[in-house]
């Protein structure tokens, strides 16, 4: 639907942010005086006695925005979490999910000691043991396969682990133990929007700068409920909709929240949203009302030299069949809708597309994320201010660790050879089956942290079934705060505590295109016998003999804050731990980085040498070439790593920093002509491919999509009481005529069932879902992760929290990923999540 | 501590009372606000429903403020789709107590005229430059700034405010025993965050909105942002459009900032709460 904001609507407002900070600042007169000056936030009070409770400033991590935040401590407990109002990125906001962290460190189902397996794998049966016995078994076993040459079968397996955890982990343990057998969760997120944009501008996050918008279109993104970056850019989007009458279009399937605010939210069918973009790239082509001067930075041809004519022509010829009627066919867009947001886009400077998962899950999502990409480029909309922006954070300087002696990985990170073209990001969706298949081999060892294997990807079943087989994984050992549904399978569970009891540095994109440092510090010690897997994994390194140069995530952390020299100037640590976050007030915001001129001196150091094909100017010793002679005849292209020594773009007699290469060798042309992509026999420009899975569709089937709620994170946050309190239940959403087709009513029990299996839930009947889909909440199915979570009751839980006894709900939803297949994107591995055909009976 | 006070319970029920508490607003020109002289603050609490996104920070951070149990809820949002597809909205309505200024005859709010513990004592308000307003107090009361408030000391767990209150801002206190009968439970309600406002920090709710969609702030001052917005928005002169259930005649001090007429579209917003029906935020 259509909403009209008119001029009355618009009024701003000129909120006063007298944000202070800290106890020791005088507020002035009383607030019973009635004085407009309130402090947002900065100082908290205890409702029963009034009395100021202890500020700690730190920062969150329920999820991967994770902003700066203040928690307030009484008697040793915390008590409230609030935004840090210092902070440029959060300006003292932070969610409901940041807020209920106090129900993550106190959750009376949390895993306080070392446990290993009592009877079978996946029985349930457990033992507590001692610290001490819990390493010296696992560094005993480590050490084994160290010691015998095969630190490739030690698997261990993230979900999210960023900033000083991801450098202390795996840039200085992982890498001195010698193993690269290490997988991540890239793939089951937004995999294919990153090798897009590898594939276009080089290095992932695009930063999207509403604070200078004048438009926004958004393909598949919820950045109001859920984002990478969420409570620094939903604020503004919404600021930027209502003071200044910024114009939001959402593409999406269902009314999410972001939708909800849209000026328009204009319904898509699933999957089809590169057709909308390649016809309104399109009708922008054809009218002439593309941005020239950026075409001079754009690869559209095979030959690079194309003057812009030329460039603009071969578009055009390219795009010529996408026409918006065409597109209506296969999205249900109408096509004067797709010419009118189209030419709106054109002729709003700047303006801002955004995309996320709804439009890059699916078959060639790299490919739907490369042709929002070219709209935005072709629009003159690429790292401008009110554009899509390459993301800056902070860049903090931070101690290495000791050399292995041995380096090797099992090749199972990125599915099954020849299936995925560019895997830069792994498809950790496939790890399983890899394992199964033993043609790559086998890890001895698994473990995984922060990471779900059994429920956070499709067919949880296949899932299961692997991962308690013993003669497929000899040994699996869980880090985990929580008893969830994968916990449940390990030979051993180390106690680590939530993120609230840990020390780390931060760096997270600052939608201010200037970065901000700042740092996670415990508001308390960390309860029962949990410790921090960051100070473990400095003893186990000792236990094998190869320490790593200091003893703790609190003394890595020290170190950097005076390594890093903006931060030491600031007043490094003790400045960090005072204060929370730190920012260069006189920094200047980073645009059109890509026109930055490389200096000549730069191009003549050792080793570089120009590349005619491409034009690139690169160094083959940077990029551990064989040679100067080798690395000349093959070419940049084609040596391996050599984006790795990239320097710059030749472009008409100069050298521009470009688009620098990321994960592969691309030039540092903003790249729409793709020559990764034809070596590899798939769609050198933005194209459109049908999703292979819909091509089958018979007349009775939906479409199963999958999304985000404001309320929870991924598949940890259910046992959150006052999260699961409010979202407790994941119907099957249904449009009303669909569901009219099918006889079904709200809360009719029905089946759906894919290729991969069946589950039976609950229907709920809306105006608010596209007809054809059946439209579940990722979150919710749990069978363990807790009372509130599930019903069950971990081992060796506590009942210290008397609202278990108040526990309103009785439900805990039913999880989609049952009947999902792991499907991966052709082109970048990403989990095709949202391509499943399904068929839908009342029960 | 308490003098005597001349204005009989009688009269605090017809409302004479409150005028005299209240009296009229006069201008003070000055660069930065402070309260009109020997006046208590008139506050009132502003929802802007264009700003709203529908994250529920502020269900949380009430939740977290108070520890308030599970089933109850001192702030809550509501969320309804409303039209027909492809033409449907999703529309949010966060609601909390409205603490209502009482009907246009009596000025006393349906929840405190229903509490058999009101009134009970007297108590005293004091004005930034010190100036001592007395009023009743009891196991709930209206204060001479506007808050409703409660007391648990002098609670019997009766439950009959809950009954009262037509927007189910109120609920049992599943945690909490009431002072004056340990076999029931006292209750929970949205306080604006009194013991914030008093330091000079805003409501709890407030300070963590991502949409900024709160507001709070004294209507006797005409530098406020409430009273700007209220200007702008016509906000107190109109409270069929801006207000819960204005037929009601609660007169509430919570106002929506609304263009797009959402309250008229959405069924919960005509919603009258009865009996022990209490607001639930439930996705």
């Amino acid at each position: 639907m259509k909403r009209e904001i008119n001029r009355r609507d618009l009024f701003k407002l000129g909120i006063a942010s007298a944000a202070v900070l800290a106890a020791g600042k005088a507020i002035g007169s009383s607030a019973l005086a009635g004085t407009v000056d309130f402090v947002e936030g900065g100082r908290d009070f205890s409702p029963k006695t009034g009395a100021e409770r202890k500020m700690i400033p730190s920062a969150c991590w329920s999820c991967v925005t994770r902003d700066s935040m203040i928690g307030f401590v009484e008697d040793g407990r915390l008590v409230k979490l609030e935004g840090q109002p210092n902070s440029i990125r959060g300006k003292g906001k932070i969610c409901a999910k940041g807020a209920a962290g106090i129900n993550q460190l106190y959750d009376p189902d949390r895993i306080l000691y070392p446990m290993k397996r009592a009877g079978k794998r996946g029985e349930g049966k457990w033992k507590r043991i001692s610290w001490d016995e819990a390493l010296t078994d696992l560094a005993g076993r480590l050490k084994k396969l160290r010691d015998e040459g095969h630190p490739e079968k030690f698997m261990f397996h993230y979900g999210r682990m960023k900033a000083s955890s991801d450098k202390i982990v795996k840039g200085t343990f992982l890498s001195a133990y010698g193993t690269k057998t290490i997988g991540n969760h890239t793939s089951i997120c937004e995999g294919a929007k990153w090798v897009g944009q590898e594939l276009t501008w080089g290095k992932h996050y695009d930063n999207w700068d509403f604070d200078n918008t004048k438009m926004v279109v958004n393909f598949g993104s919820n950045c109001l409920e859920a984002h990478t970056n969420s409570i620094p850019v939903s604020q503004r989007l919404i600021s930027a909709i209502v003071d200044r009458g910024v114009k939001l279009y959402t593409f999406d399937v269902r009314i999410s929240n972001t939708a909800a605010k849209s000026t328009e939210w204009v319904p898509v069918k699933p999957g089809t949203d590169r057709a909308v973009v390649l016809a309104m790239c399109k009708v922008i082509m054809d009218a002439g009302l593309y941005d020239k001067d950026f075409f001079k930075f754009i690869k559209a041809t095979k030959n690079r030299k194309a003057s812009t004519d030329e460039k603009a022509a071969v578009l055009k010829a390219h795009l010529d069949k996408y026409s918006p009627e065409w597109a209506e066919k296969i999205s249900g867009v109408p096509a004067a809708k797709i010419k009118s947001i189209a030419l709106e886009l054109a002729k709003t400077k700047p303006a801002c597309v955004i995309s996320y998962r709804g439009a890059v899950a699916h078959h060639h999502g790299a490919d739907t994320e490369r042709a929002i990409q070219m709209l935005a480029a072709i629009t003159g909309n690429i790292d401008n201010p009110g554009g899509r922006c390459r993301a800056v954070g902070a860049k903090w300087k931070y101690p290495k660790g000791p050399k292995a002696p041995k380096t090797a990985g099992l090749k199972i990170l990125d599915g099954f050879k020849g299936d995925i073209a560019y895997p830069n990001h792994h498809a950790n969706h496939q790890v399983l089956k890899m394992i199964k298949d033993g043609k790559a081999g086998r890890p001895e060892i698994y473990m995984w942290y922060c990471y779900t294997p059994v429920y956070s990807h499709g067919e949880i079943q296949e899932n299961i079934d692997i991962l308690k087989d013993e003669n497929l994984i000899p040994f699996t050992v869980n880090v985990n705060a929580y008893y969830d549904e994968s916990a449940a399978l390990a030979d051993l569970i180390l106690p680590n505590p939530s993120y609230l009891e840990w020390w780390d540095w931060e760096d997270m994109a600052s939608p201010t295109q200037t970065p901000e440092y700042y740092i996670r510090q415990p508001f308390v010690k960390p309860l029962g016998e949990s410790r921090d897997f960051k100070d473990v994994v400095c003893e186990l390194a000792d236990r094998m003999g190869f320490p790593l140069g200091f003893n703790s995530a609190e003394e890595f952390v020290k170190m950097s804050c005076e390594m890093t020299p903006d931060v030491k100037k600031a007043g490094g640590f003790e400045y960090m731990k005072k204060h929370g976050v730190w920012h260069d007030p006189n920094a200047k915001p980073k645009y059109y980085m890509y026109k930055k001129e490389v200096k000549t001196e730069d191009l003549k150091k050792d080793g570089v040498i120009f590349d005619e094909a491409t034009g690139v100017y690169w160094n083959w010793k940077e990029a551990h070439a064989e040679s100067e002679a080798e690395a000349k005849e093959k070419g940049y292209t084609k040596t391996k790593n050599a984006y790795k020594g990239y320097v710059g773009q030749e472009i008409d007699g100069k050298v521009y920093a470009g688009f620098k290469p990321d994960k592969v060798n691309k030039s540092g042309y903003f790249e729409l002509y793709s020559e990764l992509l034809e070596m590899k026999n798939l769609p050198a420009i933005p194209s459109f491919t049908p999703v292979p899975a819909y091509e089958k569709m018979g007349p009775d089937d939906l479409i199963l999509t999958s999304y985000k709620v404001a309320v929870h994170i991924h598949s940890r946050s259910a046992n959150c009481k006052w999260l699961t309190e409010i979202s407790h239940d994941n119907p099957a959403k249904i449009n009303t005529m669909t569901a009219k087709r099918l006889g079904i009513k709200s809360r009719d029990k029905i089946k759906i069932k894919s290729e991969i299996g069946e589950i039976i839930t609950t229907a709920d009947v809306t105006e608010g879902v596209v007809p054809g889909v059946v439209s579940i909440s990722h979150h919710l199915g749990h069978w363990e992760y807790g009372r509130y979570a599930s019903g069950k009751k971990a081992p060796f839980a506590g009942d210290n929290d008397p609202d278990l006894k108040l526990k309103t709900w009785s439900t805990h939803g039913v999880h989609p990923n049952w009947i999902m297949a792991n499907k991966p994107d052709p082109i970048s591995g990403q989990w095709a999540m949202l391509d499943n055909v399904v068929k839908v009976t009342k029960v | 501590m308490h003098e005597q006070l001349s204005i009989s319970r009688r009269q605090v029920l017809k409302g004479a009372g409150a005028a005299a508490l209240t009296g009229a607003a006069t201008l003070m020109p000055t660069g930065k606000a402070i309260a009109v002289r020997g006046e208590a603050p008139r506050w009132a609490f502003i929802v802007d429903l264009r700003r709203c996104i529908g994250c529920r920070a502020c269900t949380v951070a009430c939740k977290a403020e108070f520890d308030v149990p599970l089933g109850a809820f001192r702030a809550a949002v509501y969320e309804e789709v409303v039209g027909t597809f492809p033409d449907s909205e999703k529309i949010f309505l966060p609601r909390l107590c409205n603490h209502c200024e009482g009907n246009k005859d009596d000025k006393v709010p349906p929840c405190v005229k229903g509490c058999p513990e009101y009134p009970k004592d007297r108590r005293e308000f004091v004005t930034d430059d010190g100036k001592k307003i007395r009023y009743r107090g009891g196991a709930t009361f209206k204060r001479p700034d506007g808050l409703i408030l409660f007391d648990n000391s002098l609670c019997t767990g009766c439950g009959k405010c809950i009954e009262a209150c037509p927007y189910g801002a109120r609920n049992f206190d599943k945690l909490l025993i009431s002072g004056k009968d340990s076999t029931k439970n006292g209750i929970t309600k949205c306080t604006f965050c009194e013991h914030r406002i008093a330091k000079g920090v805003t409501p709890s709710c407030i300070n963590i909105c991502p949409g900024r969609a709160r507001f709070f702030g004294d209507l006797n001052d005409p530098a406020s942002e409430v009273s700007k917005l209220n200007k702008q928005f016509g906000l107190t002169e109109n409270p069929n459009e801006t207000t819960l259930l204005p037929g009601e005649n609660t007169t509430p001090m919570c106002f929506y900032i609304d263009p797009q007429g959402a309250l008229k579209k959405m069924v919960v917003a005509k919603k009258k709460f009865e009996k022990n029906d209490a607001i639930l935020d439930v996705i």
